[in-house]
């Protein structure tokens, strides 16, 4: 009855069913942001502090023009986003297109879009464009997870943007994409399926700190390790191993010393290792032992990927994320280089202490030894100068988003909009785990922005786009419950 | 369950950060310190700015050392300090010291400045005395060691709050080049500025180097120039315009380089350099005779009888004159019943050549008449354009694009203009004064020189400019080197040539010009002024073939051309050629002329 008398819709709309909570957590978030811009950007010489060339006038600026985005994406009806989804998302590609032939260059990365007085990040908006389709791909009906095909199609939705986002030079806005792994796996993608996703991570990672042989044998220890939890014979693996060692110790002694050819170890113990797999592999044939085969595909597969992750390191990471990677696994540790950021940050937010140095009065900030300090780095404000406990309220207001987000997914009778409410917490969780992260030196440095916090125009209209139709999903679940 | 694992994964992720944020903010000590070690000083190290030499190599501008003194007022100890030692260290009034304190605790974080331009021994003995809380910062300041150039050099300055809002390069307390050649060329003199970061303690006081200076920049020095001006040239010019208002301006006719440039009055630069600055401006503002006008490219000019060598090119071109043409001059010409165009006694008719050096009045109106007048345009205001088009390419009525920034464009009237003064009823006998370079027809000093390298060319220009070459640069702008064509062939200026050869070496206005073996053209004129006596001024080059000088010399209220433009161009064009002066007596005649400016003492 309600739903078809306009009236009595938007005022419903504005009263009890909207999130109230999740709406003053935003401004909360975005008021906060801005006190930090203001210490970040601001400038005691200045002869005129109100003047337009600041940063923290011009968030102003953007901070009511997102309010104005807010209260529009509240006023319009949300089955448009459904319509939309896919158009968005061709529209977003496009765009993404275009920015990589025309776009404007900035810090290496192809990725911004001249608007006249501003300048477009079209990645933030290919955000939102891709959570729609997601949820849109993944709501269809007799849509199932776990078949190949289906599964195929959601891949190529995040692998389409994500593959132009690599091409302009961007990966790290691009990577966001990939934590969309949180949506598949909460829509009931078989856990077998996440864990060579977490391997890969670790592997990649891993490849930078340790030679090849560590590598080899970490995953010969591990892979048996497996086998033995699932399959409970360790006497025999025992024994597997033992020979295994024996048997690569006797080639390397003799085929140097009795034959003088130059084997090294590594080789010695991989062509042992690879005639020992079809011994394997008959002995689990004739055991029946079916989940070897899983292991061996696990063993073969990391040793396949782990000379392309050189390859990708080398040639398709430029210069400067290489050093970020290194600087993060502690490989070059060189002050004055490359960990000059992250040093700065850390330094700025250790001395915050319990409480912090006040407004305003943050040396470390205001003095610019923190590079990025009113974007990427704006964290470091809120720690040097609120200190732990600003840190504390600051990381309480985006666990409780996350988590409402997710608690808003589960409540939507429509899947389209939990699987978007799930794009949106993961996204956010990805930003805020990056950001916060590469701050302190959990993370390697990559040029994401806070959500909500960090200066830019495009930056905080996305995001504000992103939660907002979250809450309007939300607004109109409500409204079947009256009926 | 998966609900549970995820939220599970939020609360971990958040719970490491927070625990990270536990670990740096509360247990480790060691940022603290690094935090408090980064309490760091940026001290700006200010650039020397560039030198100009001139085109023998010379100094005309100099870059000398001094020192500010700065203080940040929340450093200076609570319990104060020994303000009479302080005044006694740099000489100043006590009472000054306050205010300066005074203005600098409404800012107590920000470096202030107390006083500025010590030399290196006060600096000295002031570092010694280590007042806490202040401290000194290398500058440099300008110096003029010829003392020439005034208007033409421009002056240095604080930057001040207008410009600093267009500029956000700069800071408050730069200095910035405010006119002439040091604000055309502020880009490349002034240099980049350099940071030196000092570490400092809680009590302010520097404890070395941050990093070993890994972050420090040193400032890049401002490049020098070496302009086009000869020095010694500018000295002379500088000295016989003295005491006259006015405008001498010479151009090497081969290249479009300014070999001189006075604007009269002028002034000595030094009177404009740091503290001077501020005593001295407000005098010179206050000059009724504007000292710091530069009227060589701001100034509009009738341009007088000098106008007729355009006048009588453009009537070759069109075909309306040939050299040979003779009109008669009955002391002057009558345009209309009872109105007449005086001209002086000589004989008559003459020919083209005769006219331009005696400077006819009449030949000059017929000239003029005939071109306007010319049946194959539809109607005088047609040819009047077709006029304009000429006079324009010579580059009268718009800027010459030099690289001067106050440069003005003169003016040179339109049909369009006339139209609207006589409501559509004039004809050529209304405006029959253009054909001697009188009425509505305004032009700098800069393009009359330029005329007459134009002359001396046969027909082209380049432009003119004030910088020959910018320490490491190649090459100037392109179109420097480019000529600039005027609508007037080559083969037409050789008659107007001869004219004014015959004026200064055979019979004419110009013959006091006459030096031997120079062979020195020219042309006088006497700019007729509403507001008082004729104006004085003399346009020519030298020698005749190979053209090494073009210059205009412009003496308002100064009377005939020849009584006092032509013997200043005639000795500046002797004293480039040849570097010596023949005729003293005619510097010391043309310093005596002293001329009454009625608004001179107000």
């Amino acid at each position: 009855m309600l739903r078809n008398n306009s009236y009595g819709g938007s005022r419903s709309l504005f009263t009890s069913s909207v999130d109230w909570v999740m709406i003053l957590l935003y401004v909360g978030l975005v008021l906060i942001g801005w006190m930090s811009i203001c210490s970040a950007s601001y400038d005691e010489t200045a002869i005129d502090p109100y003047s337009f060339s600041h940063f923290y006038v011009k968030q102003v600026l953007w901070v009511a023009l997102a309010f104005v985005v807010a209260l529009v994406v509240m006023l319009l009806d949300d089955k448009y986003y459904h319509m939309l989804a896919y158009p968005a998302y061709i529209g977003g590609l496009l765009i993404l297109i275009g920015t990589l032939l025309f776009g404007k260059e900035v810090n290496g990365a192809k990725a911004w879009i001249e608007l006249g007085f501003f300048s477009l990040q079209p990645v933030e908006l290919v955000k939102i464009a891709t959570a729609l389709a997601m949820a849109r791909v993944m709501s269809s009906y007799s849509f199932s997870i776990n078949r190949f095909g289906d599964l195929l199609r959601v891949a190529t939705i995040i692998a389409l943007p994500l593959l132009i986002i690599i091409l302009q030079n961007d990966t790290g806005s691009g990577i966001v994409l990939c934590s969309f792994i949180f949506v598949l796996y909460r829509e009931g993608l078989n856990k077998w399926l996440c864990i060579p996703f977490l391997m890969i991570a670790a592997l990649f990672i891993g490849s930078f700190v340790f030679t090849p042989m560590t590598m080899l044998v970490l995953l010969i220890l591990i892979c048996t390790v497996s086998e033995v939890l699932m399959n409970g014979l360790w006497q025999s693996r025992l024994i597997y191993l033992a020979t295994l060692a024996l048997v690569s110790v006797v080639v390397y002694l003799a085929s140097n010393y009795l034959f003088g050819w130059t084997l090294s170890a590594y080789k010695a113990l991989l062509g042992t290792t690879a005639l020992s797999i079809v011994g394997v592999v008959i002995y689990a044939y004739r055991a029946h032992l079916r989940n070897i085969f899983i292991v061996v595909a696990m063993f073969v597969g990391s040793m396949i990927f782990l000379p392309t992750t050189d390859y990708l390191f080398n040639s398709v990471l430029k210069e400067h994320q290489q050093n970020r990677i290194y600087s993060f696994l502690g490989i070059i540790n060189d002050p004055k280089g490359i960990d000059f950021n992250v040093n700065q940050s850390k330094i700025a937010i250790g001395s915050g202490g319990l409480f912090g140095k006040g407004f305003l009065e943050g040396t470390q900030v205001k003095y610019n030894f923190v590079p990025e300090n009113h974007t990427d780095f704006i964290f470091c404000t809120v720690g040097e100068e609120w200190g732990f406990v600003g840190c504390l309220v600051v990381l309480t207001m985006y666990c409780t988003l996350i988590l409402r987000l997710m608690r808003i997914g589960e409540r939507q009778e429509e899947p389209f909009g939990r699987i978007y409410c799930y794009c949106v917490a993961s996204i956010l969780l990805f930003h805020l785990m990056v950001n916060v992260g590469m701050t302190i030196g959990l993370m390697p440095v990559m040029g994401i922005p806070l959500p909500f916090m960090s200066y830019g125009g495009s930056s905080l209209l996305a995001f504000t786009l992103l939660l907002f139709i979250a809450i309007r999903f939300d607004a109109s679940r409500r409204r079947f419950g009256v009926e | 369950m998966r609900v549970r694992t995820l939220q599970l994964i939020v609360l971990l992720v958040v719970g490491a950060i927070v625990g990270r944020l536990f670990y740096i903010q509360l247990i480790d000590d060691r940022y603290k310190d690094m935090a408090a070690n980064n309490a760091l000083r940026h001290v700006v190290q200010y650039p020397p700015r560039g030198e100009v030499r001139d085109r023998n190599g010379e100094f005309i501008v100099q870059s000398r050392e001094a020192y500010d003194l700065m203080v940040i007022a929340r450093e200076i100890p609570k319990e104060g300090f020994d303000t009479m030692r302080m005044c006694r260290v740099l000489g100043m009034e006590k009472a000054e010291l306050i205010k300066q304190l005074t203005r600098a605790k409404t800012r107590s974080r920000v470096p202030m400045m107390i006083t500025n331009q010590l030399s290196k021994e006060v600096k000295l003995r002031f570092d010694e005395c280590n007042f806490r809380g202040f401290y000194t910062v290398y500058r440099t300041i300008r110096s003029y060691p010829r003392r020439i150039g005034g208007n033409l050099m421009g002056y240095v300055g604080e930057i001040n709050a207008e410009q600093l809002r267009k500029r956000p390069e700069y800071r408050a307390g730069d200095y910035i080049g405010i006119s002439g050649l040091e604000s055309a060329y502020e880009e490349v003199l002034r240099g980049k500025k350099g940071v030196k970061i000092n570490e400092i303690d809680n009590h302010g006081v520097i404890k070395g180097s941050f990093r070993d200076g890994m972050y420090d920049s040193l400032p890049i020095p401002g490049r020098s120039l070496v302009c086009t001006i000869d020095a010694e040239l500018q000295e002379l010019a500088e000295e016989l315009m003295e005491g006259k208002v006015g405008s001498v301006v010479a151009i090497e006719p081969s290249t479009g380089e300014i070999l001189l440039m006075v604007s009269s009055p002028t002034y000595d630069p030094n009177d404009l350099v740091g503290k001077n600055l501020r005593l001295n401006y407000n005098k010179l503002l206050r000059n009724p005779q504007r000292p710091l006008y530069n009227r060589a490219v701001s100034s509009h000019y009738p341009p007088g009888s000098t106008f007729k060598l355009v006048q009588g090119l453009i009537g070759l071109q069109e075909g309306v004159l040939k050299p040979s043409y003779r009109y008669p001059c009955a002391g002057g010409y009558t345009y209309a019943a009872g109105r007449k165009m005086k001209c002086h006694p000589h004989p008559s008719p003459l020919d083209l050549r005769a006219a331009v050096a005696n400077s006819c009045n009449a030949y000059f109106c017929y000239v003029f008449r005939d071109i306007i007048d010319n049946k194959k345009y539809e109607n005088v205001k047609a040819g009047l354009d077709v006029w304009t088009d000429y006079v324009r390419s010579f580059g009268f009525g718009r800027t010459l694009d030099s690289d001067f920034a106050n440069e003005t464009r003169g003016y040179v009237p339109t049909s369009e203009f006339y139209n609207r003064v006589y409501r559509n009823s004039w004809k050529s006998q209304t405006i029959i004064s253009l054909s001697i370079g009188q009425g509505e027809l305004g032009c700098t000093p800069l393009q009359m020189a330029n005329l007459a390298a134009i002359i001396a060319n046969r027909g082209y220009y380049y432009i003119p400019h004030i910088v020959r070459s910018v320490e490491g640069v190649d090459s100037l702008e392109q179109r420097f080197y480019e000529k600039q064509y005027t609508k007037v062939d080559a083969e037409h200026f050789e008659p107007i040539v001869e004219g004014m050869w015959q004026g200064v070496n055979v019979a004419g206005t110009s013959t006091r010009a006459a030096v031997a073996g120079l062979d020195i053209c020219g042309k006088t004129g006497t700019a007729q002024n509403p507001h008082g006596r004729d104006h004085s001024t003399f346009l020519s080059f030298a020698p005749k073939d190979d053209p090494k000088i073009a210059i205009s010399v412009y003496v308002e209220n100064g009377g005939f051309g020849a009584t006092i433009a032509l013997p200043i161009a005639s000795l500046l064009i002797e004293k480039y050629l040849t570097d010596t002066i023949t005729r003293p007596y005619m510097i010391d005649q043309v310093k005596q002329m002293k001329i009454h400016y009625p608004n001179a003492k107000k």
